[in-house]
């Protein structure tokens, strides 16, 4: 089973963990967006198959939603640290 | 009590006691095969028992229905696969014999000697590999028939459906090093790892640890044909193992798991083992992998007729069990294990009736060689085996000499009586684990093996299963593996590079001579009676990769999957495509590495399941009880309309702790409640209640309840019960991902229970029980007061989901049972009823109000919800405006609306269709029915339903359900259908 | 007994024919597919057949049907819960039901029936639902309720007490299970017999687009021009798709599978549990297939977890308490691409003349011909033909999903 670092607690089965989704952000100002505009914040997804920013949430632990960069066909974690609004 | 002298008669083929054999000779056991009663000694597993004996045929095959026997007596091929009682496809060689064990042959009809389906054998010219493919095709309508006669042929072992669940459990394992193979570089890896200071984990899927120095090492004596009666003198002569095993025991580090299969490696070093009812999940930082090889069967004409077996077989046979097969051998070999089995069984008084060597004489440096030849042992070099004869069992073997070019030369054939073939002829290591690591792998030309040539960090193999089959290098390879595991765990220097394999500077031990042509049939894979025709065939059609030669032929796909068969198989493929064995490749290593019981994988049963602190409560009260998500809760307590009723007339109270409750604090709240609801919050005083809705940014309705503002900087919300965690966790990620700046969240669900209190006579209830003044006035609808009920401090909600004056009840857990019961005390004189959810949904379909997720799914927006009310579009911004906007631009297509029933005593199901005849005469969806119930009150039918929106915004227009047998007219209804002024909420 | 076959039992030493040939790859094709599994093939074999258009190459990275085709459980159904699934389904069944014939190879379709039980009273209103616009859509679909669901499947525990207890059930008699990968080389063959070049291990590695119009793909083992591309890679669609610089409204997941022993007939339905997340058939060849809810987190990964298993056995159990001593023989997993709405994504992209056949999240399998020959459609008429057009990639854009995620989260 795959062992993520949540930036609290430290070392945790991923069973702990719930999965977020890879980052993305919600536009500042969604009025100012195109129907096309707001379909892609919804809808599109980068879904690499490499390298991916993504949102874990320590729901058996701690409650802290982190962000992970996980490689996605190995799932080699590359690092997990805690969310800050520059990574959005 | 039987004796010794008792069991040798009914086990002729027992020997005298040995040094190093597992059975405990001391008292017999009793056991049936096929009904026939069999003795055995402790320690005996059912195949030695059967052999011991004299029973060969212990299977028949997949395919053909051919008799088999023992063939590898490691637990590994499929041929000893039995039912033991309930138990199905057992393998008899590695289970231990109980007493009154009711062991049956499978697949058998009408049985195992007589298997008429083995008249299956006659047609098969006609069932070629992948036949099924290619027959049964026309006419259609008969296949069903084939399929089902099929299905009977194949399967192997029976379940018996009134198998007792069994017990099972799981014990999880925390550790620095894991050693998996109990043999000589096992043992050594795990020492050497242990001395360096690091926690070792040493697993063996065998009972006793040793490996193959249980069981390899000859006999002392080759040169005498006497049995010897003692022990001691005809004992095991392994120097090494005695030793190591003292060392192990001397060692406080090493815990030691006998008798336990490690099944996969997970990612991060995350293992799974099972001993039988018991699994095991081990974290361990480093791993060493010495788990050994699989002996290579050859594949030669009648190759899996019982009495042919594996060299190791034999002496795990003779060693550990003190059983002979045979008494008349012709051993077949290309290496000197096989001259190991010779002179073990030539020291135990056996006729070896000859050595079939394909190699020169001096190419071989077996020290037995001089011993057996000068013994008057027949040795036939450059000689190899054409084919086993006998019926049901070896009767003889016939042989021919190999010519210069290595072709079989067909005029030098000759026929051997024995009945026992023995082949050692090659090893493929047993690498699997260290594949399923990310293990790179690459063919050894000089060896002749498949060897591991890298592994990830942390990874080591070790022993044969690195192709070192020497013990003295195993021992000097697994202790730098040891050192080196124990480094990557923090214990000491890592040793760079781990030079593998070792194993090269040895002899060869494999031949790759794996198939003898002949013209009978010749099995590559005895799972499934594969032969090598088969795979010729299935290549020259194009199923030319090994990946699609597995998938058309099912070669290594059934019961032992692929120790027996994988590499004789890549051999075969590259010899037909005329590829090298390295550009065949391999197939993917895939867990498990032995077959496992559901029972172990499961555990003991662990569905969670939640209940209130009034469970017990309701159960003593005939609740019946109902699934909602994880909880139990109360359906009904025996008349679901009769508790409505109650409600409507008197007064009524439903546990409703499975209610979600969150308390928000600080400043930032109501600018996070603006953005979380579709509804507006800004202008909710202190000691106010709304109820809201929220959205994700998609515009679906996620969740629904009500927000209290509490005090100046806190509010109270409830969820619904089955989002209640998912709320949580989404209200978190806002919090946590820029909106969270002055919240503060806090899940109060368990920590607070909640009833509700309903009915025209509920204030009345309450008023005996708090000084709260609870005057209309005072305490109006939609308002939060803090009171104490009971002595207990409680938090009161009035609310309406029933369409009644009623105040939700929330106290703190450990005080639910007591409030609960003060309530119903109060309530007796005033006729309370205990009402469940039925009774909720009937009452609050009366008022029309919808359930999330029952009258909503996963595509239903707010404004389509009837809950377009409650949608503030200028507000600044919230989760879901822009496309709600959207939909409000474009006007909703369907939209959630009342009906009644146009005959009112007819329910239309939950889940209905609403139709309109088309013109061809079908009926084309329109809507569904959503929700729907008598009403008790109304003495009718009322719903809920989804209807296109001209046809839903028009009050009283008719639309046609479709029931069971006809079509039933209903009609809009707009507003709740009781009390639609809500006068009864607010009084 | 087929003609093939007696002529296989007495041709002596000549090797049977080939199923399909290998080609060199050659510089021009009207038509390249990529991927090689049941979709892609039954694309290309449609596009020869019907259309006539046999200038067509299909690009497989590995070997054909290594990806998705090989990997499912093999259960083909259409008892979908919204008009547009029932419909779109239904005529693949229909195709499935005569293509032992069509393609002269037996897939072996077994149609035992199909059961997909309630264990609240939520689940059997969406049973309910779903059989009522299976039977107004003409597919054979009803609820049943324990007693009969004791006669058609007497192993499973229909008492009162399991945790789960069974209400009801969706029995939907045409469905069933199949041998995917016969469905996958009966395709390739009367593809290849038909000129369509099947090459093997040849890796698309990039797309050229000269003014918003495909003109080529590269490939592993050099450059083809093409006008006409079909990428028909479900789990690796975005891989492919963003060489042309595309997103797409997809996320891989591995959704994982097990079996067991061969084991005499016992379970003659395919059982699907969707509160259990578990649904299981058994083979012609008498082995459990057992396959469970995607994973919990997006992967391209295809290792399998520990956790799968004990959930499945924990959860089979549940279902079938005689089955504890019953042993699984191998794991696997297969990568899934989930579209927000549970709906496939077919026809025209921006990219004039790239095609997509993807977002087939776990239930991509049982849509092969009808998706092989819709899609053949379209390439020769540059039409959406009707039954896909729900399922165009515009529909994100504008608003138009398809409400199939509102049955169930487990959809097989």
């Amino acid at each position: 089973m795959l062992l993520l670092t949540c930036p609290n607690c430290g070392d945790r089965n991923v069973s702990e963990f719930h999965f977020g989704g890879e980052l993305s952000s919600r536009p500042k100002d969604p009025s100012a967006l195109s129907n096309a505009e707001w379909a892609n914040y919804l809808y599109m997804r980068n879904n690499v198959m490499d390298a991916q920013t993504e949102w874990w949430h320590h729901n058996a632990g701690c409650g802290l939603w982190f962000l992970a960069e996980r490689h996605t066909r190995t799932n080699e974690v590359i690092k997990t640290y805690p969310y800050a609004k520059r990574d959005a | 009590m039987r004796t010794e002298q008792d069991a040798l008669t009914t086990a002729p083929n027992r020997l005298h006691p040995k040094q190093g054999e597992v059975i405990d000779r001391s008292t017999t056991i009793r056991f049936t095969f096929d009904g026939v009663e069999y003795t055995a000694y402790p320690g005996d597993t059912v195949a030695s028992a059967l052999t011991a004996a004299g029973v060969k045929v212990l299977s028949r095959s997949f395919k053909y229905h051919r008799p088999r026997g023992v063939l590898c007596c490691s637990g590994h091929c499929p041929n000893c696969l039995v039912q033991i009682g309930d138990e199905p496809n057992v393998r008899a060689c590695t289970r231990p014999v109980e007493e009154g064990m009711d062991v049956h042959a499978q697949n058998v009809w009408p049985s195992l000697n007589r298997d008429l389906l083995s008249l299956t054998q006659l047609g098969s010219r006609f069932m070629p590999v992948g036949f099924y493919y290619k027959t049964f095709i026309r006419p259609q309508k008969l296949w069903p028939l084939y399929e089902h006669t099929l299905r009977h042929i194949a399967g192997l072992g029976e379940v018996n459906l009134d198998t007792p669940p069994g017990e099972f459990d799981k014990q999880y394992l925390h550790t620095d090093v894991v050693v998996v193979g109990g043999g000589p570089a096992g043992l050594s890896a795990a020492l050497s790892t242990a001395e360096a200071g690091a926690q070792v984990l040493l697993f063996d899927e065998n009972p006793d640890l040793g490996g193959h120095l249980r069981f390899t090492v000859p006999l002392e004596s080759t040169s005498t044909t006497s049995r010897s009666e003692d022990p001691d003198e005809s004992g095991h002569a392994s120097k090494e193992l005695p030793e190591l095993l003292e060392a192990i025991n001397q060692q406080p580090n090493i815990t030691v798991f006998a008798d336990t299969s490690v099944l996969g490696w997970y990612q991060d070093n995350w293992l799974c083992a099972v001993k039988g009812t018991r699994l095991f999940k081990i974290r361990t930082k480093s791993m060493v992998v010495a788990t050994g090889a699989y002996e290579m069967p050859l594949i030669f004409d009648n190759n899996d007729l019982p009495g042919v077996m594996l060299g190791s077989a034999v002496q795990r046979l003779v060693h550990l069990f003190g059983v002979l097969p045979g008494r008349q051998v012709v051993i077949v070999t290309a290496n000197e294990d096989g001259w190991d089995v010779a002179a073990d069984l030539q020291s135990l008084g056996v006729n070896v009736a000859a050595i079939v060597e394909e190699r020169e004489p001096n190419a071989c440096s077996s020290p037995y060689q001089d011993g057996l030849v000068n013994a008057g042992v027949p040795v036939f070099y450059r000689h190899t085996i054409l084919e086993a004869l006998g019926s049901n069992a070896v009767s003889g073997a016939k042989i021919a000499r190999l010519d210069g070019g290595g072709e079989i030369s067909p005029s030098t054939a000759q026929s051997l009586q024995c009945d026992l073939i023995v082949t050692s002829v090659g090893w493929t290591p047993a690498t699997e684990l260290a594949y399923m690591t990310g293990g790179k792998s690459e063919y050894n030309e000089d060896r002749a093996e498949i060897l591991p040539v890298s592994t990830p960090p942390g990874i080591y193999v070790a022993g044969r299963a690195a192709g070192t089959h020497a013990v003295d290098s195993q021992i000097a390879e697994a202790q730098q593996a040891g050192s080196n595991a124990a480094a990557f765990a923090g214990f000491g220097e890592l040793d760079e590079p781990a030079a593998q394999p070792s194993g090269v500077l040895e002899p060869r031990r494999t031949s790759e001579r794996v198939c003898v042509p002949g013209k009978k049939k010749r099995f590559v894979c005895y799972c499934e009676d594969v032969t090598d025709e088969d795979v010729e065939t299935a290549i020259a059609e194009g199923y030319d990769s090994i990946e699609l030669l597995k998938r058309y032929s099912t070669i290594s796909m059934g019961p032992c999957q692929g120790a027996m068969c994988s590499m004789n198989t890549i051999h075969l493929c590259a010899r037909a495509n005329g590829w090298t064995v390295q550009e065949t490749g391999t197939t993917t290593a895939r867990p498990p590495t032995t077959p496992v019981t559901l029972g172990a994988l499961a555990g003991q049963n662990m569905e969670p399941v939640q209940t209130t602190p009034l469970h017990q409560w309701h159960l003593d009260q005939g609740a019946d009880m109902m699934v909602a998500g994880l909880w139990l809760r109360p359906n009904h307590y025996g008349d679901p309309a009769a508790e409505a009723l109650g409600v409507r007339n008197r007064v009524g109270l439903i546990d409703v702790s499975p209610l979600g409750k969150l308390q928000l604090t600080g400043p930032g709240v109501p600018e996070l409640l603006e953005r979380i609801y579709i509804n507006q919050w800004d202008n909710l005083r202190v000691g106010r209640v709304r109820y809201g809705v929220m959205c994700n940014d998609e515009g679906v309705v996620l969740n629904d309840g009500v927000c209290a503002h509490l005090r100046d900087d806190t509010w109270y919300m409830t969820t619904t019960s089955t989002g209640a965690t998912t709320i949580f966790e989404w209200l978190q990620w806002w919090l946590q991902s820029g909106w969270g700046e002055g919240v503060h969240l806090t899940d109060l669900t368990d920590i607070y229970s909640a009833f509700n209190l309903a009915g025209p006579q509920s204030r009345a209830v309450l008023e005996k029980l708090t000084d709260r003044n609870l005057a209309n006035k005072a305490f109006p609808y939609m308002r939060i007061r803090s009171a104490r009920i009971a002595d207990v401090p409680c938090r009161l909600l009035r609310l309406g989901f029933t369409g009644e004056l009623s105040y939700e009840v929330h106290c703190p857990s450990g005080y639910a049972l007591h409030v609960w019961e003060t309530l119903m005390d109060a309530g007796r004189e005033f006729g309370i009823v205990p009402f469940g959810v039925e009774a909720q949904r009937i009452l609050r379909l009366e008022k029309a109000h919808l359930i999330v997720g029952q009258d909503t799914d996963a595509m239903s927006d707010p404004l389509s919800a009837n809950m377009a009310w409650a949608v503030k579009l200028d507000k600044p911004d919230f989760l879901g405006k822009p496309s709600l906007m959207r939909i409000s631009a474009e006007g909703p297509k369907q939209l959630l609306v009342g009906f009644k029933m146009v005959e009112s005593d007819v329910v239309p199901d939950e889940g209905l269709q609403i139709v309109q005849p088309e013109a061809d005469g079908g009926l084309k969806i329109i809507g569904w029915v959503t929700s729907s119930r008598f009403s008790p009150t109304l003495k009718e039918a009322i719903g809920l339903c989804w209807l296109p929106a001209d046809l839903a915004s028009q009050n009283g227009a008719p639309f046609t359900i479709r029931m069971d047998k006809h079509l039933a007219e209903a009609r809009v209804h707009h507003g709740a259908f009781y009390d639609p002024d809500g006068e009864r909420l607010r009084t | 007994m087929s003609i093939q076959l007696i002529r296989q039992a007495f041709n002596g030493n000549r090797p049977p024919p080939k199923m399909w040939r290998s080609h060199e790859l050659k510089e021009q094709y009207d038509v390249v597919i990529i991927g090689g599994g049941a979709h892609g093939l039954a694309c290309a074999y449609y596009l020869a057949k019907e259309h006539g258009i046999t200038d067509v190459a299909v690009l497989e990275k590995s070997y054909i049907g290594a990806g998705g085709s090989g990997r499912n459980t093999a259960i083909i159904r259409s008892n979908y819960l919204t008009p547009e699934g029932v419909r779109f389904y239904n005529d693949s069944v229909k195709l499935y039901e005569q293509l032992s014939d069509e393609l002269n190879f037996n897939v072996m379709f077994s149609q035992r029936g199909h059961l997909t039980l309630a264990h609240t009273d939520g689940g059997v209103n969406t049973m309910r639902r779903r059989a009522e616009v299976n039977q107004i859509e003409d597919v054979d679909s009803r609820l049943i309720f324990p007693d009969e669901i004791k006669s058609l499947c007497p192993s499973l525990d229909v008492s009162d007490h399991p945790r789960y207890p069974i209400l009801a059930a969706l029995y939907h008699p045409p469905g069933g299970i199949i041998r995917h990968d016969a469905v996958v080389w009966g395709y390739a063959h009367q593809a290849d017999v038909r000129g369509v070049h099947i090459h093997q291990n040849t890796e698309v590695t990039g797309l050229k687009v000269q003014d918003g119009k495909v003109t080529g793909v590269e490939t592993s083992r050099g450059h083809i021009k093409t006008g006409t591309v079909l990428n028909a890679t479900a789990g690796w669609a975005s891989t492919i798709t963003a060489m042309v610089g595309i997103d797409l409204p997809l996320t891989t997941i591995p959704l994982q599978a097990c079996v067991t022993e061969p084991l005499k007939p016992f379970l003659d339905v395919v059982v699907v549990s969707g509160s259990l997340h578990v649904y299981i058939s058994q083979t012609d060849r008498g082995e459990l297939v057992m396959g469970a809810s995607v994973d919990p987190f997006s992967s391209y990964s295809m290792a399998g977890s520990l956790t799968f298993l004990e959930g499945i056995a924990g959860h089979v159990l549940e279902l079938f308490p005689s089955l504890s001593h019953v042993r699984i023989l191998r794991q696997w997993a297969g990568i899934c691409e989930m579209p927000p709405d549970y709906s496939p994504i077919m026809g025209f992209t921006p990219i004039n003349g790239f095609l997509i056949d993807v977002g087939w999240g776990t239930y991509g399998f049982k849509a092969s011909p009808i998706a092989g020959k819709t899609l053949a459609e379209l390439i020769a008429t540059s039409k959406t033909p009707t039954l896909i057009a729900p399922f165009r990639l515009s529909r994100f854009e504008e608003n138009d999903l398809v409400g199939e995620k509102g049955a169930a989260a487990v959809g097989h």
